[in-house]
């Protein structure tokens, strides 16, 4: 299948230096990408190069054919100061297709509609977006999003900050958003053992180290893989279903399927 | 006579000096709500020294070279210049690798210091620069009155052509420019209203009260929690009552009109900051 959006040979990086070299990245539709690495290992910078927010340093990007995107900033980056309801937030992600001069309508306020209904938080179209809980903002911005009827759907760290139970309940609307392969999806996140359960593709990112590894999500769970990110022991444990991934120290025994 | 009466008798003397304050009250007012919003209340403090400076700077050339007769248009003109410009590095194409308040305090204080040194140097117009800096209301003529209104209708349509844009490159400028918006552009097209508003309103209302205009009427309003189109337009009638109110009250209690502006538009923010208290 042919890539929506790619990244080939590329060098990443602001003003003309590069964090990261020969990235090479590519999303079909239906994919299901998470990029993992350290806070500050050149994520979001990856992420952005690749929708064409930033320049490249180097090397490609490809676009065979203009994509509808949605993009979730990471909750914090959004100044909940400023005095928009929820269903305005959401509207903002028309803003693109509508165009200079022209107002939104009603097939634009309708798709709001819509949006906020898929993930649950129609009934607060009218709230103050400032007043609504971290996770109702964060639903929000996933509404904004899918505004957009987006191909492919890119977060950046979408359960950062959250509770638990709130992360899991994000995570599992990412994963109906997905729906099996309807929607592309390319999330950023810093925890590992939050997308481990969800993506089919990760992509190792840290700058730090060099390093940017991309695979399917079972090769990137082998203990060569992990190793290289985390440069130390690392389990990967099977428990009711689920997976959980956490360092372990020399003395602990293998336990799981799989330990770097 | 009462002094109402006297004010109401002198209408030929204050029409167009109200109607001036009143168009921009109302500019700033509306304005003041990006001001507010993205932290940049001391960039429009920056961009009105910086107005002063164009100013300044023209009142030296002038004398310098033996002009003898008043060039407000060119004043004015080398004043949008200053802050337009200064509105545009400061606001929409600023070097990232200094942390904001550096470049806006530095320009403020260098502003600052060569007004001081300029006006220095002038010989004759130094008594009239008082009036243009720090506001004389009385006397605003019909072409200064055209010129606001000119620029206040120009704001005015990029702000109803581009409302959409201006308000989501503002607000979420990662994720509009992530969608392909030229963020920077907006961000040029907002702070080039902003610098040409505020040395067109300076002639009239002096430089203090374009700084409290481009912040109290926006908080009032916001304070208010109205949400944010309306916010514009509270905003922008707290500006033109607090410049109308504030030209009457100086008159009748013979007070100085700028801060009086000010310090009407100031009680205005006191309903809401209340409200926001008692709602905590």
């Amino acid at each position: 299948m042919s890539a929506l959006i790619a990244l080939e040979k590329a060098a990443v990086g602001y003003g003309g230096r590069a964090l990261l070299k020969d990235v090479d990245l590519s999303v079909a539709p239906g994919d299901f990408l998470a990029v993992v690495g350290p806070n500050g290992g050149g994520k979001t910078t990856a992420l952005l190069t690749l929708l064409g927010a930033l320049p490249l340093v180097g090397g490609r990007l490809v676009r065979p054919r203009p994509v509808r995107v949605g993009y979730v900033p990471q909750r914090d980056h959004v100044d909940a100061v400023w005095p928009f309801t929820a269903g305005e937030v959401a509207l903002m992600g028309r803003v693109p297709g509508i165009g200079p001069w022209r107002r939104p309508g009603a097939v634009d306020r309708e798709k709001v509609r819509e949006a906020l209904a898929r993930v649950g938080i129609e009934a607060l179209a009218g709230r103050a977006y400032g007043e609504l809980s971290g996770g109702q903002r964060q639903r929000t911005l996933i509404a904004r999003a899918l505004a957009a009827e987006p191909e492919l759907l890119v977060l950046d760290e979408p359960t950062n900050g959250m509770d638990p139970a709130a992360e899991l309940a994000t995570m599992d609307l990412l994963r109906a958003l997905h729906g099996g392969g309807k929607l592309a999806i390319v999330m950023v996140s810093h925890r590992l053992e939050n997308v481990a359960n969800y993506a089919r593709t990760l992509a190792f990112v840290d700058k730090d180290k060099g390093l940017f590894r991309v695979g399917a999500l079972d090769e990137m769970l082998r203990p060569e893989a992990l190793g290289a990110l985390y440069g130390r022991a690392v389990a990967v444990r099977q428990e009711n279903g689920r997976r959980l991934v956490y360092p372990t120290s020399a003395a602990e025994g293998n336990g799981g399927e799989g330990r770097a | 006579m009462s002094p109402f009466q006297e004010f109401l008798g002198a209408r030929e003397i204050w029409q167009v000096p109200l109607a001036a304050s009143a168009i921009a009250g109302a500019l700033l007012g509306f304005l003041g709500v990006y001001v507010v919003l993205r932290r940049t209340v001391f960039v429009s403090a920056a961009l009105t020294q910086l107005s002063t400076l164009g100013l300044v700077a023209t009142l030296l050339v002038e004398e310098r070279v033996h002009i003898g007769s008043e060039h407000a248009y060119e004043q004015l003109a080398v004043a949008m210049a200053f802050s337009v410009v200064g509105a545009l590095v400061l606001g929409a194409f600023r070097a990232r690798r200094l942390p904001a308040e550096a470049s806006v305090g530095a320009a403020w204080v260098i502003a600052s210091a060569l007004v001081v040194l300029g006006t220095s140097r002038l010989v004759h117009a130094a008594h009239d620069l008082g009036g243009m800096v720090f506001g004389n209301a009385v006397a605003v003529s019909a072409g200064e009155l055209a010129t606001i209104a000119i620029v206040a209708a120009l704001c005015t349509a990029v702000h109803a052509a581009f409302a959409k844009e201006l308000a989501f490159s503002s607000f979420d400028p990662e994720t509009a420019r992530a969608l392909g918006m030229p963020v920077r552009l907006w961000d040029a097209a907002l702070f080039l209203t902003i610098g040409l508003a505020i040395p067109a309103a300076a002639r009239a209302l002096g430089a203090l009260p374009v700084f409290a205009f481009l912040t109290l009427p926006a908080a009032a309003a916001l304070l208010l929690r109205v949400g944010f189109s309306r916010a514009f337009a509270l905003a922008g009638a707290f500006g033109v009552l607090a410049a109308g109110a504030g030209y009457v009250l100086s008159w009748l209690w013979e007070l100085p009109t700028g801060p009086t502006m000010v310090a009407v538009a100031a009680l205005l923010a006191l309903p809401g900051a209340v409200l926001r208290g008692l709602r905590g």
